[in-house]
Formats: structure tokens, C-alpha cells, sequence
């Protein structure tokens, strides 16, 4: 890619990012009562001043239940992300550097976990627990610690025997300082942002995906995009702008958050070379 | 050691580590299930549902036992094949007989998508060879269009698709498709394709094999032995497409659990009867043991698909025997 467009991407999905970031905080502390939020005065109203995208099939203001509905998946998506990196990380680290049963075991252990099929087994957990969003999120969280252990562990196996690393155990350093800190904290974080951005566009996935399925995640009259898009079910040829703005906020959403973890990484790998 | 005795050795190498890896996978399954809250057998129960059964029940799944002992004997019942029968869904008939034809389904229509996949991927990668500046507005788009989860874009697809039937069939007077208007239950082939379609389309699948397919024809391309094959003068065309093999195939495996989690929602929108609408319409309907069993089979399926391409790559390429061996 070249730097051109490569800028270019990173500061239109670096917007759309901080936009969702900035959306997300909002719709935390923006006071909304679904029930009230219905007008049988102004059912699917098309794009105006009053309402900016529209209304939906109960009057509800679309713009508002678009801002609202990131309240789904905003923290759960930092928490899911933050989860992966964290204990993916650490084992990725452990295991690129150590060596003896326990590695073993864990290297076992994250296999095991990286044969679960993601969604199958989030939906085996609904069917079971019926679980909250943010719990949801710990799970998705959990099952991508496999996949982010593994690019750590080829990072630190591909820089154990570098000259620095060895004038470090030569200086005395312990294994802890050297892998915590000049390993996973300087070598590895264009990796972990990569992963934490694709970790956040894939909860976000899972929690419109079940939101739109109904049954699962977020049940109306609350907002979410997936359950939005649902509303295509309902409005079969009366008016598309209630159900394709979400879907519209998903794509932009997910293919940003990916482009923006990707080009930062990459920029983060090219100062590091 | 000879040849075939060190290709039989790695193969009965991986073959047990896999089979290791389905009882600890099955045990995740099972110790989630014993996770319920409260009364297990209540939990994974739909309201109402006689004590005979909900007992019978419990004896099945070992949830009268303690969580290693019920491991056991749900394990050694499984491993016969045997989930139990359906509560809800298709009462009366054993998991397996609900189950079975729908999951060939899916791995026909997701193996179809991921080869489809595989071959635009390829086809795309020689027209575009390689990248450049003016090619970034055509992949850029692209990136953009299949970053879309599969179901936004089943959604949208569906729509568009029932509109331009609406507007150029309906209204003109013709007769009406059996699938139309989607989702519709039918016994028609074509939502098939429409899903396979967006399983292409969707989840990011087919610029992330673009980018892997072709970072891997430009590697062997600009290989030194290519340029010694030309300088001989011989045709570069074998040589190239023997290399593409193996990591071809690997873009091809590697990618099967990604499509196999897609299809899910993308077979609900469709309203196909797959696994994936019968995983979530079980889900729904509470009908535990079709959940369990159909769990079960999308797990094996990963972890078989990863023994063949690990066995596939070494009948292709012998140094992974000499290497493990």
C-alpha cells in the first residue's frame, strides 16, 4: 500500500474510531426511555430535519436509537479486547520463552480452546446461561486468547536469540523485566492493537448478530443495531433507512476499527524495524 | 526409517493428538453444560417438560453423577454417536438422524463458499498481480464491502434480491420464484447459492485470502528458482502451481472454521434447514441435546479438517515427514 492511501486510511477509520469512542461515551450518560421514545404520530417518517434518519415503524427516532445502541457493545467490545490481549499476551510470552511441562500444558491447553468454534459455543452458552451481553464479551474475549497467544509466541521465539535480548540476560535482567517489558511492551504492541481492534469489530459481530436472532442479546424496545436490522422482518418494502442505517453503522464500524488496527500496526512495525 | 513407515508414524502422531484434543474439547462442552445455574437439568429443559423425560435426561447427559463420572458417561455414549433424541425440534427421532443431513448440508455449502472463495481469490490475484497505487481504490472498496458481517450482508442481499423480483417480476405480470420472497421455506436450490454468495461476500473472507493467495503467488514468482527455470528457458507454469499447492490448500483449510461460524446466521436468514438454522432454531425451542450434538459436530468437523490438512501437507510436501520424524 502506499503511504498515500495509507495515511488516507488511517485517518478515515482512525475518525470513524474516535467517532465511535466519543458516540459510546455519549450514549453512557444520555438519558433514554425506550417507551417514551414511541410516537404513533410519526411512524417510518423518512430522513428530515426533526429526524435526521428517519423514524422507525414505532415513531422512534432512528439517529437516537443508532447513538443509544452502541451502548451494547461499546464497553463490552473494550472489555472483550482488553481481555484477549492481556492473557493472550502474557501466555504467548510465556510460551515463546520457556520451556517444560507447564509450557506444555498451557500450549495444550490453548489449543483445546482454539478448536472451540466461537460462535457454536456462544450459542451452546445462550442456550444454557442466556448470558448478558458483557458476559458474552469475557467468553469472546477468552476464546481469542489462543489466537493472539500464537502471533505473540512467533514474536518472542523470533527475537529470544537476538543480540539485544541476550545483552539484557547478560546485564542480569530478569526473565520477567525482559519479557514483560522489552518484548511484549516495546516489540509486541503493533500486534496487540491489531488484535485488540479485531477482537473489539468481533464482538460487536457477536452482540448485532444475537441482537438481530432476538432471542439472545439485546431484546427491544432497547437499542441495538442488530436488533435494528431486525426490523427488515417487519418493513418489507416500507422504507429502508430504519433497518439500513444500522447495518450501514456495522460495516463502517467493524471495516474500520480492522483498517485502523491493521495501519497502526503496521506504521508501529515499520518504526520498529 | 523408510518413507512410508515415517509418513504412517507422523500420521498416527497427529491422529492422536487430535483425538486428544476432541476429549478435551468435549469436556469444555460438557463441564459449560454442567455450568447451568441452578438444577442442570431444569436449565437445559424447556418449560414444562415431563419428569420421565427430564430424568431420562439427566441419566444421558451423567448430571445425576459428579462432573468427572457424568463426563464419562456422556463421553462414552457420544463416542458412539449417540446424543441422545431430540426434545422440541423433531421429538421422537435420535440426534443424529436430525442432525446428520443437516450438517452435510453445511459442509457442502460452506466447502462450496470457501472454493469459490479460493478461486476468485486466485483469479483476482493474476489479473491484479502486483499491488499498486492505482489498484488501492478497487481494494479498498472491496476490503470495505466483505469487512460486512455475513448476516448485514445477507440482510441487504435479500432485500436488494426481493425488490428487483418485486419490481422486474411481480409487477410484470410473471410468475413469482418458489424461494420468493426471501426467506421463505422452500425446497428450491437457489437461496443456497444466494448464501454461498454472501458467504463470500461477508466476514471478511475473500479479501483476507486475496491478500494470502497473492502475497504467496508473488513469493513464488519472484523465487530464485523461477528466474532459473526461465533462464533455462523451460515453462515456469508446472513449477509455479506445484509450489501454490500446499499453501493454497492451507488458505483453504485454515479458513473452513471461519466460514463454518458464518454459515450459522447466514443459513437462519436464508432459512435454509442446515445445521446452522437448526443449531439456533434448537437454541431457541430449548431442545438441549440437538444443541449439544450439533456442538459437538462443528467442533470435530475443526478439529478433522485440521488432521487432514496436517496429513495432506505432508503427503505433498516430504520434508514435514523428515522434519517430525
Amino acid at each position: 500500500m502506499t503511504a498515500k492511501w495509507s495515511d488516507l486510511g488511517l485517518r478515515l477509520s482512525g475518525a470513524v474510531v474516535v467517532a465511535v469512542m466519543v458516540v459510546g461515551l455519549v450514549a453512557l450518560v444520555i438519558p433514554y426511555d425506550p417507551a417514551d421514545a414511541v410516537s404513533y404520530d410519526s411512524l417510518l417518517n423518512p430522513p428530515s430535519a426533526a429526524h435526521w434518519l428517519g423514524t422507525d415503524g414505532q415513531g422512534r427516532d432512528v439517529l437516537m436509537r443508532l447513538v443509544k445502541g452502541t451502548e451494547a457493545f461499546f464497553l463490552p467490545g473494550l472489555m472483550g479486547g482488553l481481555i484477549a490481549v492481556v492473557l493472550g499476551g502474557l501466555a504467548g510470552a510465556y510460551t515463546g520463552y520457556a520451556s517444560g511441562p507447564l509450557r506444555s500444558a498451557l500450549v495444550g491447553l490453548l489449543q483445546l480452546v482454539d478448536t472451540l468454534p466461537r460462535l457454536v459455543f456462544i450459542i451452546l452458552l445462550c442456550t444454557i446461561r442466556n448470558p448478558s451481553i458483557p458476559l458474552i464479551a469475557v467468553v469472546a474475549g477468552l476464546l481469542f486468547v489462543p489466537t493472539v497467544a500464537t502471533v505473540v509466541r512467533r514474536k518472542v521465539e523470533a527475537l529470544a536469540s537476538e543480540d539485544y535480548i541476550l545483552a539484557h540476560i547478560a546485564h542480569g535482567f530478569t526473565p520477567a523485566r525482559i519479557l514483560l517489558h522489552h518484548i511484549l511492551w516495546l516489540q509486541c504492541w503493533p500486534l496487540l492493537v491489531r488484535q485488540a481492534a479485531f477482537v473489539f469489530g468481533y464482538v460487536l459481530f457477536v452482540e448485532t448478530g444475537l441482537s438481530y436472532l432476538g432471542d439472545y442479546g439485546v431484546q427491544e424496545p432497547d437499542p441495538s443495531w442488530g436488533n435494528m436490522v431486525a426490523q427488515v422482518k417487519d418493513l418489507a418494502g416500507a422504507g429502508a433507512w430504519p433497518w439500513l442505517a444500522p447495518a450501514v453503522a456495522i460495516v463502517v464500524t467493524i471495516a474500520s476499527f480492522l483498517a485502523f488496527g491493521n495501519l497502526v500496526a503496521r506504521k508501529g512495525e515499520e518504526a520498529l524495524r | 526409517m523408510s518413507g512410508a513407515a515415517s509418513f504412517l508414524a507422523l500420521a498416527g502422531r497427529r491422529i492422536a493428538a487430535s483425538l486428544l484434543l476432541l476429549v478435551g474439547a468435549s469436556f469444555l462442552i460438557y463441564f459449560t453444560i454442567r455450568s447451568a445455574p441452578g438444577d442442570a437439568v431444569d436449565a437445559i429443559t424447556p418449560m414444562g417438560t415431563p419428569p420421565e423425560i427430564k430424568e431420562k435426561l439427566a441419566a444421558e447427559f451423567g448430571l445425576d453423577q459428579g462432573v468427572l463420572g457424568g463426563y464419562g458417561v456422556w463421553l462414552s455414549r457420544s463416542a458412539t454417536g449417540d446424543f441422545g433424541e431430540s426434545l422440541v425440534f423433531a421429538p421422537g427421532q435420535t440426534v443424529m438422524e436430525v442432525a446428520g443431513p443437516a450438517f452435510e448440508k453445511t459442509l457442502l455449502l460452506s466447502g462450496g463458499a470457501l472454493f469459490a472463495t479460493v478461486v476468485l481469490s486466485i483469479l483476482l490475484a493474476l489479473l491484479l498481480g502486483e499491488p499498486s497505487a492505482r489498484q488501492q481504490g478497487l481494494t479498498g472498496a472491496l476490503y470495505f464491502i466483505t469487512s460486512a458481517p455475513g448476516f448485514v450482508s445477507a440482510v441487504v442481499f435479500s432485500a436488494a434480491v426481493n425488490a428487483g423480483v418485486q419490481r422486474f417480476v411481480e409487477q410484470a405480470g410473471h410468475e413469482t420464484p418458489a424461494w420468493y420472497p426471501i426467506p421463505i421455506y422452500s425446497d428450491s436450490i437457489v437461496p443456497y447459492f444466494f448464501a454461498g454468495f454472501v458467504l463470500v461476500m461477508g466476514d471478511g473472507l475473500l479479501m483476507d485470502t486475496f491478500n494470502a493467495v497473492r502475497a504467496e503467488i508473488l513469493g513464488v514468482r519472484g523465487a530464485q528458482f523461477i528466474s532459473a527455470v526461465r533462464a533455462r528457458g523451460a515453462s515456469v507454469t508446472p513449477h509455479l502451481w506445484l509450489n501454490l499447492a500446499i499453501p493454497i490448500f492451507s488458505a483453504f483449510v485454515s479458513r473452513l472454521p471461519v466460514v463454518l461460524g458464518g454459515v450459522v446466521i447466514v443459513e437462519y436468514v436464508f432459512t435454509l434447514d442446515g445445521a446452522g438454522y437448526l443449531l439456533l432454531e434448537a437454541s431457541k425451542q430449548r431442545d438441549f441435546p440437538v444443541v449439544v450434538g450439533l456442538s459437538v459436530l462443528f467442533t470435530l468437523a475443526v478439529i478433522v479438517v485440521g488432521l487432514l490438512s496436517d496429513v495432506a501437507r505432508s503427503v505433498i510436501d516430504q520434508r514435514e515427514v523428515a522434519r517430525d520424524g
